[in-house]
């Protein structure tokens, strides 16, 4: 008997230890949603949560650091954490435009269009290395780069001085940033990368760092084959530290797919959505759940039958459901497309360059706000130097009528040419049912020969703009503009209402803009050296020869009785 | 005193003998014991990891046959044993995820689309505009940033065998990278002499698909360089077949004819790389392959195509072996002896039953010696039963017990057959544990032991 107990503490001893491996929880989530025009977004999220873990303190980057023993955090990332000492890191790589006025806000707010970085770092210890050690922020900034771009398989190590950004408010720390004595505040970095490809490379090793990798579990449908044939698809890495919690790491994956390119009904299921199904559930996942936003107007049946009901949304608990589990949605009614409502989002935002000329063009921004109250929003464009904003140029209009009062608060900073990217942040206030334009004149740069890129005449791409929405309210008026900076000063123990605030406040992203920077012919280089060599050589052979050569006239004896006069060119060296 | 001086004189005769036995190094005798299972007609290759660099220099979506050609040898190497760590792959623009790609997330390289390159499981070290000459140089030469990722260096040494193959469009002695700019075949030399001067490979096999491709391994200088490409000056390289549905050619020729050979391999195939160029046909290639191997030491016919495209099981004794255990300095002896366990399956395990009899003259002398060293033991062995028997005589007392340890002690020394001095030791040693013990035998400790 006591053998048999033994014997059956020993079998529960994994099952005690699956939901928590000593302070690690990992949860998944599958969140699909029907868009108004039919497609079909999805979101996969993995959060592994390290309880009571903190950020390494850079001032300590020379001391041995503790050794990290995961069972549920990825280890890969977490040697990059620490050893480059980030507190907060976000990462998205992103293929295709999302359509906000089609689809709504996505569940994952970040969704630039190729690969965007950003990061919160604190200043590393300059006694040790100097103000540019390899303890300093940019250093480590640019170590991430490398050591991300291996990881990731992605060409984020390029990713350079050219293209980071430091904008003081459109960004905020998902989680907190925490105040070590004698330690300055925490920088931001920011960089983006809008021609970024995202293929199987980078897919791979994102489900290496989940703890089920690929095969069980809801990672199980990241199937490349299908996810890249969506109409929009991104993956996400967040990592983030709160006190009260430790550093969590959120691995996203959204897409965007459309049961109406093949058929004329949108009605969906795991299979087809992604080729697969649930076979199998992640025996170390604490919660593991599906959740269907389920339609509210229109009849549809889903099968199977969800565990629970809530907010409008189906709720199937891998838990509680058979396995191999294929969640399939049918609508009962055909699908008309011409009911897509108008205006998903609050803001509508347009971006275009205009300008056919190759030095000098105009960036025009139209902002429209169809809602009933006005909305204030920080503006952010960050430029690489081959497009310079001429910021006297710029110009305020509501439907025709200039409106500089609509501009609250400007900060530029310059690009410099060939070294820094430009920054431009605003704060704008659209008024109600109105569309804000603005315009600036923008020129071009004319680059160097080795700076085109091996694809010169397709052009370059200029990341998207990104538009913050500020909470309405005089109250949280002040918050809005300065938020993180003043956080970072008051040791940053913000309360749930502050962060869920945060978390409301939105980002939109405008798409990535094509600029054709002037060519030159590269072929040109060798025709220059062609032409100069001759040139070089027909001079100097001349010179030569006029200073070492003299020419004389020369009388032959007769031949065959017959006087003959004959010139020849006698070199002898000169004397 | 029990024992009389001729038995002492003869056990210390047998000792010294037993040690003179056993005078080969610890180095001879690891090597020996590694080798000795190595097939007759086997490899001689010396090589203790493999690695290989893969290049599509090739941007555009109509140079997808060069996606697919580098992804082919990708996974040929990756089938035939060589781990993505040591693999680096180029590829110069995205044929997967190309919105021209009726089939995303894939690569065919065959019309009829059996098989996919790209597959779930792919690492592209470098991509796209990464991929140029410098990147290309600086990875074969190691000169890199210090915070460059393991995954994209080429982490070798003077035991790697490198498998470098390159594709794209080409021209006598050059290969643009991304029709924006060129490597020359004198660059690629030079890297690789550099390579050699630097001990950052063993031997390199050099593949090239391109135009008038054997005119780039024309200006190699360095030893050990087996090198072959798709056509000679001013000949072209052909495409292979279209695919209706892509619309666009999906492979090269001679690509296509060496991945064709490639899938009758597998990790413990013993086709040499002479096997490889004997089926080169210019019928079907459409141009003449070409072969250099006046760099290369051995002889084709022994060079397994594992040897460059497979991973290896081999392991390397370093000179200094004792030296390396006790020094704590010595860590860069550990590295060089860093053996590659990877996937991969021995070469010689198909071979394992032809064990070392066929050996000439080579393994003759460990065998005699051997013999030497058994001999020596048994001797001490039959000195020991003797006095052990006078003694019984003497004093009966429980007498079944001596052999059956003796033989304990044979057996133990038997399974280390490899030091035969510590061995007829450990036989003396032994007796510690036997409950009727001699007192004679403190005497031989008291002589065989170094005193404190």
């Amino acid at each position: 008997m006591r053998k048999s107990r033994s014997l059956l503490a020993l079998c529960l001893l994994p099952i005690c230890f699956s939901h928590s491996f000593s302070g690690e929880t990992f949860n998944e989530e599958l969140t699909i949603r029907g868009l108004p025009d039919g497609r079909v977004a999805s979101r996969f999220e993995f959060s592994t949560l390290l309880h009571g873990a903190t950020p390494r303190n850079p001032q300590n980057l020379s001391a041995e650091d503790n050794s990290q023993h995961y069972t549920l955090f990825p280890l890969a990332l977490g040697q990059i954490l620490r050893e480059y000492a980030v507190t907060e890191l976000h990462l998205t790589l992103n293929a295709g435009k999302w359509d906000y006025d089609r689809w709504g806000y996505p569940e994952e707010p970040d969704v630039a269009t190729g690969a965007s970085l950003w990061a919160w770092m604190a200043e590393g210890s300059a006694a040790a290395h100097g103000p540019t050690g390899r303890h300093s922020v940019d250093a480590r900034w640019r170590d991430l780069r490398n050591a991300l771009a291996g990881l990731f398989c992605a060409s984020i190590a390029s990713l350079d001085e050219q293209r980071t950004t430091s904008p003081a408010r459109a960004f905020t720390p998902l989680g907190a940033l925490p105040a070590w004595p004698q330690s300055p505040p925490h920088a931001f970095r920011h960089a983006s990368l809008p021609s970024e490809n995202v293929c199987t490379e980078n897919l791979t090793p994102f489900l290496k760092l989940l703890p089920c990798k690929s095969r069980s579990g809801l990672a199980h449908l990241l199937n490349p084959h299908r996810l890249f044939d969506a109409d929009w698809h991104g993956m996400g890495l967040h990592v983030s530290w709160r006190p009260e919690d430790g550093v969590q790491v959120r691995l996203t994956f959204q897409s965007v797919s459309d049961p109406l390119r093949t058929v004329t009904t949108r009605d969906w299921s795991l299979s087809s959505l992604f080729d697969r199904t649930i076979d199998r559930a992640c025996p170390v996942a604490a919660l593991s759940r599906v959740v269907v936003t389920l339609p509210m107007r229109e009849p549809y049946s889903i099968h199977p039958e969800p565990s629970s009901n809530a907010n409008g949304r189906g709720i199937f608990d891998l838990a509680g459901q058979p396995l191999p589990l294929d969640i399939s949605m049918h609508w009962l009614e055909p699908f008309q497309h011409a009911t897509i409502p108008a205006g998903q989002a609050p803001l509508s935002v347009r971006r275009m360059l205009r300008g056919s000329a190759q030095d000098h063009g105009a960036l025009a921004v139209s902002i429209a706000n169809a809602g009933p109250s006005p909305v204030r929003v920080v503006y952010l464009e960050t430029l690489p130097w081959i497009v310079h904003l001429y910021l006297h140029t710029l110009e305020l209009t509501v439907d025709g009528v200039p409106r500089a009062d609509l501009l609250e608060d400007i900060s530029y900073i310059a690009p410099v040419p060939h070294g820094r990217a430009a920054t431009l942040e605003a704060v704008l206030t659209i008024p109600a049912r109105s569309t804000l334009s603005l315009r600036f004149g923008v020129g071009r740069a004319f680059l160097r020969y080795t700076e085109h890129p091996p694809d010169a005449q397709r052009g370059s791409e200029l990341p998207g703009a990104v538009v913050v929405l500020l909470p309405s309210g005089s109250g949280n008026k002040t918050q809005g503009a300065g938020w993180w900076v003043s956080t970072n000063k008051g040791a940053l123990q913000r309360t749930q209402t502050q962060r869920q605030e945060q978390q409301q406040q939105r980002r939109i992203y405008t798409p990535a803009l094509l600029v054709d920077p002037a060519t030159p012919d590269f072929s040109m280089p060798y025709n220059v050296i062609i032409f100069t060599c001759t040139l070089v050589a027909f001079i100097f052979r001349t010179v030569f020869n006029g200073l070492t050569r003299r020419f004389a006239i020369l009388n032959v004896p007769p031949v065959d009785g017959r006087l003959a006069l004959q010139t020849h060119a006698l070199s002898i060296n000169k004397i | 005193m029990l024992v009389s001086f001729p038995h002492l004189l003869l056990f210390l005769f047998s000792w010294t003998w037993g040690i003179l036995a056993a005078t080969p190094s610890h180095e001879q005798i690891v090597g020996d014991f590694f080798n000795k299972n190595a097939p007759p007609g086997g490899s001689t290759s010396n090589h203790t990891n493999n690695w290989a660099v893969l290049v599509c220099s090739s941007r555009y979506w109509f140079n997808y046959r060069h996606m697919a050609n580098a992804l082919g040898m990708y996974r040929t190497v990756k089938r035939l044993g060589i781990p993505d760590s040591n693999i680096i792959l180029m590829l110069a623009d995205d044929a997967a995820c190309n919105a021209r790609n009726r089939f995303p997330g894939s690569v065919y390289a065959n019309p009829g689309r059996g098989l996919d390159l790209y597959g779930d499981n792919i690492e592209v070290d470098y991509r796209g505009y990464e991929v140029t000459v410098e990147n290309f140089i600086r990875v074969l030469t190691g000169r890199m940033e210090p915070s460059v990722p393991r995954s994209k260096r080429l982490l070798t040494d003077a035991h790697s065998n490198i498998f470098v193959y390159m594709t794209g469009h080409g021209g006598n002695e050059f290969l643009k990278f991304q029709d924006n700019e060129e490597i020359s075949a004198f660059d690629i030399a030079d890297a690789f002499e550099q390579m050699w001067q630097k001990k950052r490979y063993n031997e390199i096999f050099f593949m090239i698909d391109t135009c008038q491709a054997n005119t780039m391994y024309s200006k190699f200088y360095s030893p050990n360089i087996l090198a072959t490409g798709s056509s000679k000056l001013d000949q072209n390289s052909y495409s292979y077949e279209n695919d209706a549905d892509l619309g666009i050619s999906v492979i090269d020729r001679f690509t296509h004819y060496v991945l064709e050979f490639m899938e009758g391999i597998n990790k413990t195939s013993h086709e040499s790389m002479a096997d490889l160029f004997a089926s080169y046909d210019p019928e079907k290639i459409h141009s003449e392959p070409g072969v250099r191997s006046d760099l290369f030491r051995r002889p084709l016919s022994g060079v397994r195509i594992t040897d460059f495209l497979g991973g290896v099981a081999q392991v390397e004794v370093g000179a200094g072996v004792a030296a390396a255990t006790s020094g704590a300095d010595e860590t860069s002896a550990w590295d060089e002896e860093h053996v590659e366990s990877t996937t991969a399956e021995s070469p010689w395990r198909g071979t394992e039953n032809t064990t070392s009899e066929t050996g000439p003259g080579a393994t003759k002398s460990p065998q005699w010696r051997g013999v030497r060293a058994w001999s020596g033991v048994l001797l001490l062995g039959a000195l020991v039963g003797w006095v052990g028997w006078r003694k019984v005589v003497r004093t009966p007392v429980r007498t079944p017990e001596l052999p059956s340890s003796l033989e304990r002690a044979g057996a133990s020394s038997r399974a280390r057959p490899v030091n035969s001095s510590a061995s007829s030791l450990s036989a003396l040693l032994a007796f510690d544990s036997v409950d009727l013990r001699p007192p004679i035998f403190n005497v031989f400790i008291y002589f065989v032991l170094p005193h404190p």
